[in-house]
């Protein structure tokens, strides 16, 4: 089963994602859009957040949800740190001697973290063994319709220290101005995740697990994404910088195999999406499709997804 | 006997960023401006595997490991594309400061991204011509291809999610011609072109996807809008539309 998921979300004021600081100065990611206007292509550059940090987000609630089911989750990725047995000597942290096949590899690090076998590794020595990610996340981007009214923004701050007098020296300044670049926008991101992944070997294709735990934790990766976009808990900065807004829309597609619902970066998308699925149901697939835009509120449509897919038998 | 062969047209949305490595699995951050045909069978290789219930995506021959994608090269005779709107190459220098147990760090990074925007739907449409004889030897079936193509999720690495957004199949028939009008990409080899495009070096995949740093090499044209194509061709109608094939 294959669940993909186009979530809108209005964030005013936000610092969901900063790329570097130059001085005093942090900034916001932003990437190009071309516009049309007067007949003319122009370039402007909108807030953005990357693909990863909404990845990185996700696996953050997946380590919670992984643990509140008493699924294993490894010492790196339990404090957040998703090095992914990326070299020997973290590998070494779950198999002692490190053994020479990578099936031996592949199956030490999916039995000992869900982390891993849900977003993939890359163990990058010899042999080099990877496994793909089974969710995939598109970058969260301005609806295009009204991506010229995004802005950022830099704005001003001051930290105070106290000080005596006596303990001033040279240039230290009782106060430091900073500038945060805050973004506003509605903007659109696309999730996907792959069910059939999880648990499965990715050089045999056999199950590593058994069915209930392979169950298990496909319900704690649909739980993490749930959590993430009921709590709105993805980005940075959430202490200061908490968005005003929030979920405006989502929709939901649930197929047997891949299938993605059109970018909501574009604002036909719920029409398109339903369209296309249809014509899998001519080529006689079972579907899933529901949306929130309205009068139904997110956690409505995502739970009836999650029932779908109980009902289908995927947990 | 003009040979009729299998086709799949497929239309594709991204979702705002396609992110194309030159070599895919190295650090090495430079990006192609458009997409190569290896990552076109990438894309459709993976929902063909779902289908047929392969999670398989490295097999080790002992000492070599190879991707699986190579177990299905054998069922494309040709695939190329053709994008709409001009993506661009955004490779914003970073500097990343990270604290780690207690001590920033500090590193300047580049992350060069082909990108596609533009009000104007930005859209690219890969055609794959399939080598039924091949796919007739296969574990596969015609639906399967058709499906695996509305089941392509993303281009390249990362966070380029797709959405397919209309296949249309058909019959291509093959001919030989000295002059033609394309939009879709082509070998640049003995041939002459008016029109703009971009030309860029490819992993030509008909040797067989294994090393990249050792792989054949092509050079493809991608046009810019369309171009008018004169030499010794071999093309394939598409439905309407024209593929200059490889010599
Ligand atoms: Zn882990």
């Amino acid at each position: 089963m294959f669940l993909s998921v186009g979530v809108r979300f209005e964030a005013n004021v936000e610092a969901l994602n900063m790329v570097e600081t130059a001085g005093n100065y942090s900034k916001h990611r932003r990437v190009p859009y071309l516009v049309e206007e007067d007949g003319k292509l122009k370039t402007v550059y909108v807030p953005a957040l990357s693909g990863e940090s909404l990845a990185h987000a996700y696996q953050e609630h997946l380590v919670r949800e992984a643990l509140s089911l008493n699924l294993p989750v490894c010492d790196d990725c339990r404090r957040n740190e998703f090095y992914k047995s990326m070299n020997k000597v973290h590998l070494k942290k779950k198999v002692n001697p490190i053994p020479d096949d990578p099936k031996k590899i592949e199956v030490a690090i999916v039995q000992s973290c869900v982390i891993e076998d849900v977003g993939g590794f890359l163990y990058a020595e010899k042999p080099p063994v990877r496994r793909s990610s089974a969710f995939q996340v598109s970058y969260a981007l301005p609806v295009k319709s009204v991506a010229l009214f995004a802005t950022s923004e830099p704005q001003l701050h001051a930290r105070h220290a106290q000080m005596d007098s006596s303990s001033k020296k040279g240039n230290a300044s009782e106060q430091m101005i900073y500038y945060v670049e805050t973004g506003t926008a509605l903007y659109g991101f696309t999730f996907n995740l792959d069910l059939n992944a999880i648990g499965v070997s990715a050089i045999t294709s056999e199950p590593i697990l058994n069915e209930n735990e392979i169950k298990a934790r496909r319900e704690a990766a649909l739980k993490a994404l749930f959590r993430m976009l009921s709590s709105a808990q993805f980005g940075a900065k959430l202490s200061r910088f908490f968005p005003v807004g929030g979920i405006t829309e989502v929709a939901v597609a649930v197929t047997e195999h891949p299938f993605v619902v059109t970018s909501p970066i574009y604002d036909d998308y719920i029409a398109r999406t339903e369209r296309r699925l249809k014509v899998l149901e001519g080529l006689g697939e079972k579907y899933l499709f529901t949306v929130a835009t309205g009068e139904k509120v997110p956690e409505e449509a995502l739970k009836e997804a999650m029932d779908y897919l109980k009902e289908q038998g995927a947990f | 006997m003009v040979p009729l062969t299998f086709f799949l047209k497929v239309t594709m949305r991204p979702t705002g960023i396609i992110a194309l490595r030159a070599l895919p699995q190295s650090k090495m951050r430079t990006a192609l401006r458009y997409v190569p045909p290896t990552t076109l069978i990438g894309a459709i290789a993976y929902p063909l595997f779902h289908i047929g219930g392969s999670r398989a995506e490295t097999v080790y021959d002992r000492r070599t490991f190879r991707s699986t994608v190579g177990e299905v090269l054998g069922l494309f005779d040709w695939v190329t594309v053709k994008t709409s709107g001009k993506p661009r190459l955004y490779g914003a220098l970073l500097k990343i400061n990270t604290v780690y147990r207690g001590k920033v760090q500090s590193a300047v990074t580049s992350f060069p991204f082909a990108v596609m925007y533009g009000t104007n739907d930005a859209t690219i449409t890969a055609v794959y011509i399939i080598n039924e004889e091949a796919l007739a030897e296969s574990t596969y079936r015609l639906e399967d291809i058709e499906r695996a193509a509305w089941g392509i999720t993303r281009l390249g690495s990362r966070e380029s999610v797709v959405s397919v957004e209309s296949v249309e199949t058909g019959r291509a028939d093959v001919i030989e011609v000295e002059t033609a009008e394309t939009s879709y990409a082509f070998p640049f080899k003995g041939l002459e072109v008016s029109g703009k495009g971009t030309l860029q070096s490819v992993v030509d995949w008909r040797s067989g996807i294994r090393d990249y740093s050792q792989a054949r090499r092509m050079v493809m044209f991608y046009p810019e809008g369309s171009v008018r194509v004169r030499g010794q061709l071999r093309v394939a109608r598409v439905g309407g539309e024209v593929i200059v094939l490889a010599p």
